[in-house]
Protein backbone atom coordinates (compact mmCIF):
# COMPACT_ATOMS: atom_id res chain seq x y z
CA UNK A 1 0.00 0.00 0.00
CA UNK A 2 2.66 2.43 1.14
CA UNK A 3 4.75 1.59 -1.87
CA UNK A 4 1.83 2.01 -4.24
CA UNK A 5 0.90 5.32 -2.64
CA UNK A 6 4.33 6.91 -2.99
CA UNK A 7 4.49 5.57 -6.52
CA UNK A 8 1.21 7.29 -7.34
CA UNK A 9 2.44 10.59 -5.95
CA UNK A 10 5.63 10.27 -7.92
CA UNK A 11 3.76 9.55 -11.12
CA UNK A 12 1.36 12.46 -10.56
CA UNK A 13 4.26 14.80 -9.92
CA UNK A 14 6.36 13.69 -12.87
CA UNK A 15 4.59 15.61 -15.65
CA UNK A 16 4.37 19.03 -13.91
CA UNK A 17 7.97 18.65 -12.81
CA UNK A 18 9.18 17.93 -16.33
CA UNK A 19 7.11 20.88 -17.56
CA UNK A 20 8.69 23.15 -14.96
CA UNK A 21 12.19 22.05 -15.96
CA UNK A 22 11.45 22.87 -19.60
CA UNK A 23 10.09 26.30 -18.63
CA UNK A 24 13.21 27.11 -16.57
CA UNK A 25 15.53 25.95 -19.35
CA UNK A 26 13.52 28.01 -21.83
CA UNK A 27 13.49 31.11 -19.60
CA UNK A 28 17.23 31.19 -18.83
CA UNK A 29 18.58 29.20 -21.80
CA UNK A 30 17.04 31.54 -24.41
CA UNK A 31 18.58 34.60 -22.73
CA UNK A 32 21.91 32.82 -22.31
CA UNK A 33 22.19 31.84 -25.98
CA UNK A 34 20.82 35.23 -26.99
CA UNK A 35 17.68 34.38 -28.96
CA UNK A 36 15.91 37.68 -29.78
CA UNK A 37 12.37 38.18 -28.47
CA UNK A 38 10.80 38.38 -31.93
CA UNK A 39 12.03 34.82 -32.60
CA UNK A 40 11.26 33.18 -29.27
CA UNK A 41 9.98 35.19 -26.32
CA UNK A 42 10.69 33.73 -22.86
CA UNK A 43 7.85 32.38 -20.64
CA UNK A 44 7.72 35.40 -18.32
CA UNK A 45 7.36 37.72 -21.33
CA UNK A 46 4.54 35.57 -22.70
CA UNK A 47 2.67 35.51 -19.40
CA UNK A 48 3.24 39.25 -19.08
CA UNK A 49 1.82 39.84 -22.54
CA UNK A 50 -1.09 37.53 -21.80
CA UNK A 51 -1.89 39.51 -18.66
CA UNK A 52 -1.54 42.82 -20.47
CA UNK A 53 -3.89 41.79 -23.29
CA UNK A 54 -6.31 39.88 -21.05
CA UNK A 55 -9.50 41.65 -22.19
CA UNK A 56 -8.55 41.40 -25.86
CA UNK A 57 -7.67 37.73 -25.39
CA UNK A 58 -10.97 37.08 -23.63
CA UNK A 59 -12.92 38.76 -26.42
CA UNK A 60 -11.25 36.91 -29.28
CA UNK A 61 -11.16 33.58 -27.46
CA UNK A 62 -14.85 34.03 -26.73
CA UNK A 63 -15.61 34.39 -30.44
CA UNK A 64 -13.51 31.36 -31.38
CA UNK A 65 -14.94 29.27 -28.55
CA UNK A 66 -18.47 30.14 -29.66
CA UNK A 67 -17.97 29.26 -33.34
CA UNK A 68 -16.10 26.07 -32.39
CA UNK A 69 -18.71 24.87 -29.93
CA UNK A 70 -21.64 25.74 -32.22
CA UNK A 71 -19.91 23.91 -35.09
CA UNK A 72 -19.19 20.94 -32.82
CA UNK A 73 -22.77 20.82 -31.56
CA UNK A 74 -24.02 20.87 -35.15
CA UNK A 75 -21.56 18.12 -36.08
CA UNK A 76 -22.87 16.02 -33.18
CA UNK A 77 -26.50 16.55 -34.09
CA UNK A 78 -26.15 16.11 -37.85
CA UNK A 79 -23.59 13.30 -37.45
CA UNK A 80 -25.92 11.26 -35.26
CA UNK A 81 -28.94 12.02 -37.47
CA UNK A 82 -27.03 10.99 -40.60
CA UNK A 83 -25.93 7.78 -38.90
CA UNK A 84 -29.56 7.10 -37.95
CA UNK A 85 -30.72 7.70 -41.50
CA UNK A 86 -28.12 5.26 -42.81
CA UNK A 87 -29.17 2.76 -40.17
CA UNK A 88 -32.92 2.96 -40.66
CA UNK A 89 -33.47 4.01 -44.28
CA UNK A 90 -31.99 1.39 -46.51
CA UNK A 91 -31.41 3.49 -49.69
CA UNK A 92 -29.73 6.20 -47.60
CA UNK A 93 -26.77 3.93 -47.04
CA UNK A 94 -26.05 3.83 -50.77
CA UNK A 95 -26.37 7.62 -51.00
CA UNK A 96 -24.89 9.03 -47.81
CA UNK A 97 -21.86 6.78 -47.37
CA UNK A 98 -20.15 7.42 -50.75
CA UNK A 99 -20.95 11.14 -50.67
CA UNK A 100 -19.54 11.56 -47.20
CA UNK A 101 -16.50 9.44 -47.96
CA UNK A 102 -15.79 11.46 -51.09
CA UNK A 103 -16.38 14.72 -49.25
CA UNK A 104 -14.10 13.64 -46.45
CA UNK A 105 -11.24 13.12 -48.91
CA UNK A 106 -11.41 16.82 -49.95
CA UNK A 107 -9.18 18.91 -47.70
CA UNK A 108 -11.82 21.28 -46.28
CA UNK A 109 -9.14 23.87 -45.59
CA UNK A 110 -8.58 24.18 -49.34
CA UNK A 111 -12.18 25.14 -49.97
CA UNK A 112 -12.34 27.54 -47.01
CA UNK A 113 -11.82 30.64 -49.24
CA UNK A 114 -14.98 29.66 -51.12
CA UNK A 115 -16.95 29.93 -47.91
CA UNK A 116 -15.74 33.51 -47.50
CA UNK A 117 -17.02 34.30 -50.99
CA UNK A 118 -20.35 32.63 -50.24
CA UNK A 119 -20.94 33.62 -46.63
CA UNK A 120 -18.85 36.73 -46.05
CA UNK A 121 -16.53 37.68 -43.22
CA UNK A 122 -18.83 37.00 -40.27
CA UNK A 123 -19.08 33.94 -38.04
CA UNK A 124 -20.94 31.78 -40.59
CA UNK A 125 -17.96 30.45 -42.58
CA UNK A 126 -16.11 29.71 -39.30
CA UNK A 127 -19.03 27.74 -37.90
CA UNK A 128 -19.41 25.93 -41.21
CA UNK A 129 -15.72 24.94 -41.27
CA UNK A 130 -15.83 23.80 -37.63
CA UNK A 131 -18.95 21.78 -38.39
CA UNK A 132 -17.55 20.17 -41.55
CA UNK A 133 -14.29 19.17 -39.91
CA UNK A 134 -16.04 17.72 -36.86
CA UNK A 135 -18.76 15.91 -38.79
CA UNK A 136 -16.93 12.86 -40.12
CA UNK A 137 -15.56 11.43 -36.86
CA UNK A 138 -18.96 11.86 -35.21
CA UNK A 139 -20.74 10.19 -38.13
CA UNK A 140 -18.35 7.23 -38.32
CA UNK A 141 -18.42 6.57 -34.58
CA UNK A 142 -22.20 6.95 -34.42
CA UNK A 143 -22.65 4.35 -37.14
CA UNK A 144 -20.59 1.88 -35.14
CA UNK A 145 -22.10 2.78 -31.78
CA UNK A 146 -25.72 2.76 -32.91
CA UNK A 147 -25.41 -0.06 -35.40
CA UNK A 148 -23.16 -2.72 -33.96
CA UNK A 149 -25.40 -4.31 -31.36
CA UNK A 150 -25.01 -7.98 -30.50
CA UNK A 151 -27.72 -9.87 -32.43
CA UNK A 152 -28.64 -11.78 -29.25
CA UNK A 153 -29.41 -8.49 -27.47
CA UNK A 154 -31.73 -7.46 -30.28
CA UNK A 155 -33.42 -10.89 -30.22
CA UNK A 156 -34.07 -10.64 -26.48
CA UNK A 157 -35.33 -7.07 -26.84
CA UNK A 158 -37.77 -8.04 -29.61
CA UNK A 159 -39.04 -11.06 -27.68
CA UNK A 160 -39.70 -8.82 -24.70
CA UNK A 161 -41.90 -6.70 -26.96
CA UNK A 162 -39.40 -3.97 -27.75
CA UNK A 163 -40.39 -1.73 -30.66
CA UNK A 164 -37.78 0.18 -32.66
CA UNK A 165 -38.21 3.35 -30.59
CA UNK A 166 -37.58 1.59 -27.27
CA UNK A 167 -34.72 -0.40 -28.76
CA UNK A 168 -33.23 2.86 -30.04
CA UNK A 169 -33.43 4.79 -26.78
CA UNK A 170 -32.61 1.97 -24.38
CA UNK A 171 -30.14 -0.10 -26.39
CA UNK A 172 -28.64 1.66 -29.42
CA UNK A 173 -28.21 5.11 -27.92
CA UNK A 174 -26.76 3.75 -24.68
CA UNK A 175 -24.39 1.57 -26.67
CA UNK A 176 -23.29 4.62 -28.68
CA UNK A 177 -22.41 6.83 -25.68
CA UNK A 178 -18.75 5.77 -25.34
CA UNK A 179 -18.32 5.93 -29.12
CA UNK A 180 -19.68 9.47 -29.19
CA UNK A 181 -17.56 10.74 -26.29
CA UNK A 182 -14.56 9.27 -28.11
CA UNK A 183 -15.67 11.06 -31.27
CA UNK A 184 -15.87 14.37 -29.38
CA UNK A 185 -12.24 14.02 -28.35
CA UNK A 186 -11.29 13.84 -32.03
CA UNK A 187 -13.91 16.22 -33.42
CA UNK A 188 -13.30 19.05 -30.95
CA UNK A 189 -9.67 19.77 -31.95
CA UNK A 190 -10.71 19.48 -35.60
CA UNK A 191 -13.58 21.93 -35.12
CA UNK A 192 -11.14 24.32 -33.44
CA UNK A 193 -8.81 24.06 -36.44
CA UNK A 194 -11.83 24.85 -38.65
CA UNK A 195 -12.65 28.00 -36.68
CA UNK A 196 -9.06 29.25 -36.59
CA UNK A 197 -8.47 28.63 -40.29
CA UNK A 198 -11.69 30.51 -40.97
CA UNK A 199 -10.36 33.42 -38.93
CA UNK A 200 -7.04 33.31 -40.78
CA UNK A 201 -8.69 33.88 -44.13
CA UNK A 202 -11.19 36.59 -43.29
CA UNK A 203 -12.75 38.84 -40.69
CA UNK A 204 -11.33 40.65 -37.70
CA UNK A 205 -12.39 38.47 -34.80
CA UNK A 206 -11.19 35.37 -33.04
CA UNK A 207 -7.83 34.00 -31.91
CA UNK A 208 -6.89 33.23 -35.51
CA UNK A 209 -7.20 36.91 -36.33
CA UNK A 210 -5.25 37.86 -33.18
CA UNK A 211 -2.38 35.56 -34.18
CA UNK A 212 -2.33 37.03 -37.67
CA UNK A 213 -2.21 40.58 -36.35
CA UNK A 214 0.62 39.52 -34.04
CA UNK A 215 2.45 38.22 -37.08
CA UNK A 216 1.91 41.42 -39.09
CA UNK A 217 3.37 43.55 -36.29
CA UNK A 218 6.18 41.09 -35.59
CA UNK A 219 4.67 40.95 -32.10
CA UNK A 220 5.81 37.39 -31.37
CA UNK A 221 4.91 37.60 -27.64
CA UNK A 222 1.30 38.32 -28.68
CA UNK A 223 1.29 35.22 -30.89
CA UNK A 224 2.53 33.10 -28.00
CA UNK A 225 0.13 34.72 -25.52
CA UNK A 226 -2.73 33.82 -27.88
CA UNK A 227 -1.45 30.24 -28.12
CA UNK A 228 -1.60 30.21 -24.34
CA UNK A 229 -5.27 31.30 -24.50
CA UNK A 230 -6.04 28.51 -26.95
CA UNK A 231 -4.30 25.95 -24.75
CA UNK A 232 -6.33 27.05 -21.74
CA UNK A 233 -9.52 26.66 -23.78
CA UNK A 234 -8.69 23.16 -25.07
CA UNK A 235 -7.66 22.06 -21.59
CA UNK A 236 -11.00 23.15 -20.17
CA UNK A 237 -13.01 21.45 -22.92
CA UNK A 238 -11.07 18.16 -22.80
CA UNK A 239 -11.42 18.28 -19.00
CA UNK A 240 -15.18 18.64 -19.42
CA UNK A 241 -15.32 15.67 -21.80
CA UNK A 242 -13.33 13.52 -19.38
CA UNK A 243 -15.69 14.57 -16.59
CA UNK A 244 -18.69 13.73 -18.76
CA UNK A 245 -17.21 10.29 -19.42
CA UNK A 246 -16.73 9.72 -15.70
CA UNK A 247 -20.40 10.44 -15.10
CA UNK A 248 -21.90 8.67 -18.12
CA UNK A 249 -19.57 5.69 -18.26
CA UNK A 250 -19.30 4.78 -14.60
CA UNK A 251 -20.33 1.26 -15.58
CA UNK A 252 -17.10 0.72 -17.48
CA UNK A 253 -14.51 -1.53 -15.86
CA UNK A 254 -12.02 0.96 -14.49
CA UNK A 255 -8.39 0.53 -15.33
CA UNK A 256 -7.24 1.95 -12.03
CA UNK A 257 -8.91 -0.66 -9.86
CA UNK A 258 -7.27 -3.53 -11.68
CA UNK B 1 -54.79 -31.05 -32.18
CA UNK B 2 -55.40 -31.51 -28.47
CA UNK B 3 -56.62 -28.49 -26.57
CA UNK B 4 -53.88 -28.68 -23.96
CA UNK B 5 -51.09 -28.45 -26.52
CA UNK B 6 -48.85 -25.47 -25.71
CA UNK B 7 -46.41 -25.78 -28.60
CA UNK B 8 -46.87 -27.66 -31.84
CA UNK B 9 -44.03 -27.91 -34.31
CA UNK B 10 -45.35 -29.21 -37.60
CA UNK B 11 -43.00 -30.60 -40.28
CA UNK B 12 -40.49 -27.84 -39.78
CA UNK B 13 -37.67 -27.39 -42.27
CA UNK B 14 -35.04 -24.66 -42.19
CA UNK B 15 -32.55 -24.29 -45.00
CA UNK B 16 -29.65 -21.84 -44.67
CA UNK B 17 -27.09 -20.94 -47.32
CA UNK B 18 -25.00 -23.66 -45.73
CA UNK B 19 -27.74 -26.25 -46.33
CA UNK B 20 -30.58 -27.74 -44.32
CA UNK B 21 -30.27 -27.22 -40.56
CA UNK B 22 -33.48 -29.00 -39.57
CA UNK B 23 -35.65 -31.17 -41.78
CA UNK B 24 -39.23 -32.27 -41.36
CA UNK B 25 -39.15 -31.82 -37.61
CA UNK B 26 -42.39 -32.41 -35.72
CA UNK B 27 -43.13 -32.54 -32.00
CA UNK B 28 -45.66 -31.29 -29.50
CA UNK B 29 -45.32 -29.89 -26.01
CA UNK B 30 -48.27 -30.15 -23.67
CA UNK B 31 -49.26 -27.29 -21.40
CA UNK B 32 -47.00 -27.30 -18.31
CA UNK B 33 -44.77 -29.95 -19.77
CA UNK B 34 -41.01 -29.82 -19.33
CA UNK B 35 -39.29 -30.91 -22.52
CA UNK B 36 -35.55 -31.28 -23.00
CA UNK B 37 -34.04 -31.19 -26.47
CA UNK B 38 -30.73 -33.03 -26.92
CA UNK B 39 -28.67 -33.85 -29.97
CA UNK B 40 -25.22 -33.57 -31.47
CA UNK B 41 -23.69 -30.15 -31.98
CA UNK B 42 -24.91 -28.38 -35.11
CA UNK B 43 -28.08 -30.45 -35.42
CA UNK B 44 -30.31 -27.40 -35.29
CA UNK B 45 -31.39 -27.12 -31.66
CA UNK B 46 -30.78 -23.38 -31.41
CA UNK B 47 -32.37 -22.91 -34.82
CA UNK B 48 -35.48 -24.79 -33.69
CA UNK B 49 -35.70 -22.62 -30.57
CA UNK B 50 -35.40 -19.44 -32.61
CA UNK B 51 -38.13 -20.57 -35.01
CA UNK B 52 -40.43 -21.52 -32.12
CA UNK B 53 -39.92 -18.05 -30.61
CA UNK B 54 -40.72 -16.44 -33.96
CA UNK B 55 -37.37 -14.70 -34.25
CA UNK B 56 -36.57 -16.40 -37.55
CA UNK B 57 -39.09 -17.78 -40.06
CA UNK B 58 -39.06 -21.45 -41.08
CA UNK B 59 -38.37 -22.38 -44.71
CA UNK B 60 -41.21 -24.89 -44.62
CA UNK B 61 -43.64 -26.06 -41.99
CA UNK B 62 -45.46 -24.26 -39.20
CA UNK B 63 -45.24 -23.59 -35.49
CA UNK B 64 -48.32 -23.08 -33.31
CA UNK B 65 -48.30 -21.67 -29.80
CA UNK B 66 -51.60 -22.42 -28.09
CA UNK B 67 -53.25 -22.97 -31.48
CA UNK B 68 -52.09 -19.65 -32.93
CA UNK B 69 -49.60 -19.84 -35.76
CA UNK B 70 -46.29 -18.13 -35.00
CA UNK B 71 -45.62 -15.34 -37.48
CA UNK B 72 -43.24 -13.03 -35.62
CA UNK B 73 -41.64 -12.64 -32.19
CA UNK B 74 -44.08 -14.21 -29.75
CA UNK B 75 -45.25 -12.60 -26.52
CA UNK B 76 -45.40 -14.03 -23.01
CA UNK B 77 -42.14 -15.93 -23.40
CA UNK B 78 -38.93 -16.02 -21.41
CA UNK B 79 -35.70 -16.71 -23.26
CA UNK B 80 -32.36 -17.70 -21.78
CA UNK B 81 -29.35 -18.14 -24.05
CA UNK B 82 -26.06 -19.90 -23.52
CA UNK B 83 -24.24 -16.63 -22.83
CA UNK B 84 -25.85 -14.15 -20.44
CA UNK B 85 -26.07 -11.24 -22.95
CA UNK B 86 -26.43 -8.57 -20.28
CA UNK B 87 -26.25 -4.87 -21.11
CA UNK B 88 -22.93 -3.66 -19.68
CA UNK B 89 -24.26 -0.18 -18.80
CA UNK B 90 -27.05 -1.58 -16.63
CA UNK B 91 -26.57 -3.04 -13.17
CA UNK B 92 -28.08 -6.46 -12.37
CA UNK B 93 -31.40 -5.06 -11.22
CA UNK B 94 -31.73 -2.82 -14.28
CA UNK B 95 -30.83 -5.75 -16.50
CA UNK B 96 -33.60 -7.85 -14.98
CA UNK B 97 -36.08 -4.98 -15.37
CA UNK B 98 -35.09 -4.69 -19.05
CA UNK B 99 -37.77 -7.25 -19.95
CA UNK B 100 -40.47 -5.06 -18.43
CA UNK B 101 -39.17 -1.86 -20.02
CA UNK B 102 -38.96 -3.38 -23.50
CA UNK B 103 -42.60 -4.37 -23.17
CA UNK B 104 -43.44 -0.74 -22.50
CA UNK B 105 -44.14 -1.30 -18.79
CA UNK B 106 -43.02 1.03 -16.01
CA UNK B 107 -40.11 -0.78 -14.31
CA UNK B 108 -41.10 0.64 -10.90
CA UNK B 109 -43.85 -1.91 -10.42
CA UNK B 110 -41.50 -4.87 -10.83
CA UNK B 111 -38.98 -4.21 -8.08
CA UNK B 112 -40.70 -6.60 -5.67
CA UNK B 113 -40.79 -9.43 -8.15
CA UNK B 114 -37.16 -8.71 -9.09
CA UNK B 115 -35.95 -8.94 -5.49
CA UNK B 116 -37.87 -12.20 -5.07
CA UNK B 117 -36.02 -13.57 -8.06
CA UNK B 118 -32.66 -12.30 -6.79
CA UNK B 119 -33.30 -14.20 -3.59
CA UNK B 120 -34.25 -17.31 -5.51
CA UNK B 121 -31.05 -17.14 -7.56
CA UNK B 122 -28.88 -16.36 -4.49
CA UNK B 123 -27.99 -12.96 -5.90
CA UNK B 124 -29.11 -10.82 -2.97
CA UNK B 125 -26.78 -7.88 -2.45
CA UNK B 126 -25.67 -7.81 -6.07
CA UNK B 127 -28.58 -5.75 -7.39
CA UNK B 128 -26.36 -2.70 -7.92
CA UNK B 129 -23.39 -4.57 -9.40
CA UNK B 130 -22.51 -4.13 -13.05
CA UNK B 131 -22.04 -7.22 -15.24
CA UNK B 132 -18.24 -6.89 -15.28
CA UNK B 133 -18.28 -7.12 -11.50
CA UNK B 134 -20.04 -10.51 -11.54
CA UNK B 135 -18.72 -14.00 -12.27
CA UNK B 136 -19.91 -15.79 -15.40
CA UNK B 137 -22.26 -17.97 -13.37
CA UNK B 138 -23.73 -14.97 -11.57
CA UNK B 139 -24.28 -13.20 -14.88
CA UNK B 140 -26.13 -16.25 -16.17
CA UNK B 141 -28.33 -16.28 -13.06
CA UNK B 142 -29.17 -12.61 -13.72
CA UNK B 143 -30.14 -13.62 -17.26
CA UNK B 144 -32.44 -16.32 -15.87
CA UNK B 145 -34.06 -13.81 -13.49
CA UNK B 146 -34.59 -11.49 -16.45
CA UNK B 147 -36.41 -14.26 -18.35
CA UNK B 148 -38.62 -15.03 -15.33
CA UNK B 149 -39.53 -11.44 -14.40
CA UNK B 150 -42.93 -11.41 -16.09
CA UNK B 151 -43.81 -15.02 -15.18
CA UNK B 152 -43.95 -16.14 -18.82
CA UNK B 153 -46.16 -19.08 -19.67
CA UNK B 154 -43.44 -20.45 -21.97
CA UNK B 155 -39.77 -20.66 -21.10
CA UNK B 156 -37.26 -21.26 -23.90
CA UNK B 157 -33.75 -22.06 -22.74
CA UNK B 158 -30.74 -22.64 -24.97
CA UNK B 159 -28.08 -24.40 -22.90
CA UNK B 160 -28.66 -21.95 -20.05
CA UNK B 161 -26.32 -23.72 -17.63
CA UNK B 162 -23.52 -24.42 -20.09
CA UNK B 163 -21.18 -21.83 -18.57
CA UNK B 164 -21.72 -22.93 -14.96
CA UNK B 165 -19.61 -25.30 -12.87
CA UNK B 166 -21.10 -28.74 -12.21
CA UNK B 167 -22.35 -28.04 -8.67
CA UNK B 168 -23.92 -24.66 -9.47
CA UNK B 169 -25.36 -26.19 -12.57
CA UNK B 170 -27.04 -28.94 -10.56
CA UNK B 171 -28.41 -26.43 -8.06
CA UNK B 172 -29.75 -24.16 -10.79
CA UNK B 173 -31.36 -27.19 -12.41
CA UNK B 174 -33.25 -28.09 -9.23
CA UNK B 175 -34.08 -24.41 -8.79
CA UNK B 176 -35.53 -24.40 -12.29
CA UNK B 177 -37.59 -27.50 -11.43
CA UNK B 178 -38.92 -25.71 -8.36
CA UNK B 179 -39.79 -22.55 -10.28
CA UNK B 180 -41.42 -24.62 -12.98
CA UNK B 181 -43.57 -26.67 -10.60
CA UNK B 182 -44.53 -23.58 -8.60
CA UNK B 183 -45.51 -21.47 -11.60
CA UNK B 184 -46.48 -24.26 -13.97
CA UNK B 185 -44.95 -22.77 -17.05
CA UNK B 186 -44.14 -24.81 -20.12
CA UNK B 187 -40.42 -25.33 -20.62
CA UNK B 188 -38.36 -26.19 -23.68
CA UNK B 189 -34.77 -26.70 -22.59
CA UNK B 190 -31.88 -27.30 -24.98
CA UNK B 191 -29.03 -29.03 -23.21
CA UNK B 192 -25.85 -30.96 -23.90
CA UNK B 193 -26.10 -32.88 -20.67
CA UNK B 194 -28.00 -36.17 -20.82
CA UNK B 195 -28.09 -36.28 -17.02
CA UNK B 196 -29.62 -32.83 -16.84
CA UNK B 197 -32.17 -33.68 -19.53
CA UNK B 198 -33.41 -36.84 -17.80
CA UNK B 199 -33.26 -35.29 -14.34
CA UNK B 200 -35.43 -32.30 -15.23
CA UNK B 201 -37.66 -33.21 -18.16
CA UNK B 202 -40.97 -35.02 -18.62
CA UNK B 203 -39.95 -35.81 -22.17
CA UNK B 204 -36.49 -35.93 -23.70
CA UNK B 205 -36.44 -35.34 -27.43
CA UNK B 206 -33.32 -36.66 -29.16
CA UNK B 207 -32.45 -35.11 -32.51
CA UNK B 208 -30.36 -36.68 -35.24
CA UNK B 209 -27.18 -35.13 -36.58
CA UNK B 210 -27.57 -32.34 -39.12
CA UNK B 211 -30.05 -31.96 -40.72
CA UNK B 212 -31.92 -32.39 -37.46
CA UNK B 213 -34.86 -34.76 -37.35
CA UNK B 214 -36.52 -36.47 -34.41
CA UNK B 215 -34.58 -39.57 -33.43
CA UNK B 216 -36.60 -40.48 -30.35
CA UNK B 217 -38.92 -38.98 -27.75
CA UNK B 218 -38.33 -40.60 -24.39
CA UNK B 219 -40.90 -40.22 -21.60
CA UNK B 220 -39.30 -39.78 -18.20
CA UNK B 221 -41.59 -41.40 -15.60
CA UNK B 222 -39.52 -40.57 -12.54
CA UNK B 223 -41.51 -39.16 -9.60
CA UNK B 224 -41.24 -35.47 -8.69
CA UNK B 225 -39.76 -33.58 -7.08
CA UNK B 226 -36.49 -35.05 -8.22
CA UNK B 227 -33.32 -34.40 -6.26
CA UNK B 228 -29.75 -35.65 -5.93
CA UNK B 229 -31.05 -39.06 -4.83
CA UNK B 230 -32.84 -39.47 -8.13
CA UNK B 231 -29.41 -39.62 -9.75
CA UNK B 232 -28.79 -43.01 -8.09
CA UNK B 233 -32.13 -44.64 -8.87
CA UNK B 234 -31.97 -47.62 -11.24
CA UNK B 235 -34.78 -46.18 -13.36
CA UNK B 236 -32.81 -42.95 -13.79
CA UNK B 237 -29.73 -44.86 -14.90
CA UNK B 238 -31.87 -46.90 -17.26
CA UNK B 239 -33.37 -43.79 -18.86
CA UNK B 240 -30.06 -41.94 -19.29
CA UNK B 241 -28.79 -45.14 -20.91
CA UNK B 242 -31.71 -45.11 -23.33
CA UNK B 243 -31.05 -41.46 -24.28
CA UNK B 244 -27.35 -42.18 -24.66
CA UNK B 245 -28.05 -45.21 -26.89
CA UNK B 246 -30.15 -43.05 -29.17
CA UNK B 247 -27.41 -40.46 -29.52
CA UNK B 248 -24.61 -42.97 -29.93
CA UNK B 249 -26.55 -45.04 -32.43
CA UNK B 250 -25.96 -42.19 -34.87
CA UNK B 251 -22.21 -42.51 -34.60
CA UNK B 252 -22.42 -46.12 -35.71
CA UNK B 253 -24.65 -45.33 -38.68
N1 LIG C 1 -27.62 -17.79 -39.59
C1 LIG C 1 -27.15 -18.93 -40.12
N2 LIG C 1 -26.70 -18.95 -41.39
C2 LIG C 1 -26.24 -20.08 -41.94
N3 LIG C 1 -26.20 -21.26 -41.32
C3 LIG C 1 -26.63 -21.31 -40.05
C4 LIG C 1 -27.14 -20.16 -39.38
N4 LIG C 1 -27.51 -20.52 -38.13
C5 LIG C 1 -27.24 -21.82 -38.02
N5 LIG C 1 -26.73 -22.32 -39.16
C6 LIG C 1 -26.36 -23.71 -39.43
O1 LIG C 1 -27.41 -24.53 -39.00
C7 LIG C 1 -26.94 -25.64 -38.30
C8 LIG C 1 -27.64 -25.74 -36.97
O2 LIG C 1 -27.21 -24.69 -36.14
P1 LIG C 1 -27.69 -24.56 -34.64
O3 LIG C 1 -27.04 -23.37 -34.05
O4 LIG C 1 -29.17 -24.61 -34.60
O5 LIG C 1 -27.09 -25.88 -34.00
P2 LIG C 1 -27.17 -26.40 -32.51
O6 LIG C 1 -27.87 -27.70 -32.51
O7 LIG C 1 -27.72 -25.36 -31.63
O8 LIG C 1 -25.63 -26.65 -32.19
P3 LIG C 1 -24.88 -26.48 -30.80
O9 LIG C 1 -25.25 -27.64 -29.97
O10 LIG C 1 -23.43 -26.54 -31.20
O11 LIG C 1 -25.28 -25.19 -30.22
C9 LIG C 1 -25.45 -25.49 -38.17
O12 LIG C 1 -24.82 -26.46 -38.97
C10 LIG C 1 -25.13 -24.10 -38.64
O13 LIG C 1 -24.02 -24.13 -39.48
MG1 LIG D 1 -26.92 -24.09 -30.13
Amino acid sequence: MMWKHTQNIRRAAEAPFAFLVILILWEYGAGFIGVPEYILPVPTDIVGKFWQTLTIQAHHLGVTAATTMIGLAMALLIGVLLAMSVLYIRPMKAIVLPILAAFNSIPKIAIAPLFVIWFGLGVEPKILLAFLLGLFPVFVNSITGLGEIEPDVLDLARLAGGNELRIFTKVRLMNAVPYITDAIKVAFPLALVGSIVGEFIGGNNGVGYLILSGQFNMDTPLVFATLLSITLFTTVVIGLVVFLERVLLKWRPSRRKR
Amino acid sequence: MQTNTAVKVDRLTKIFDTGAAVEDLSFEIRENEFVALVGPSGCGKSTTLKIVSGLIPPTKGKVYIRNAQVQGPIADVGMVLQSPVLLPWRNSLENVLFTAEMGGRKPGGYHRRASELFKLASLEGFEKSYPHELSGGMQQRVAICRALLLDPSLLLMDEPFGALDVLTRERMGFELQRIWSASKTTVLLVTHSITEAVLLADTVIVMTARPGRIKAAIKVDLPRPRDVHTLREPRFIELTGAVRDNIEAQWVE
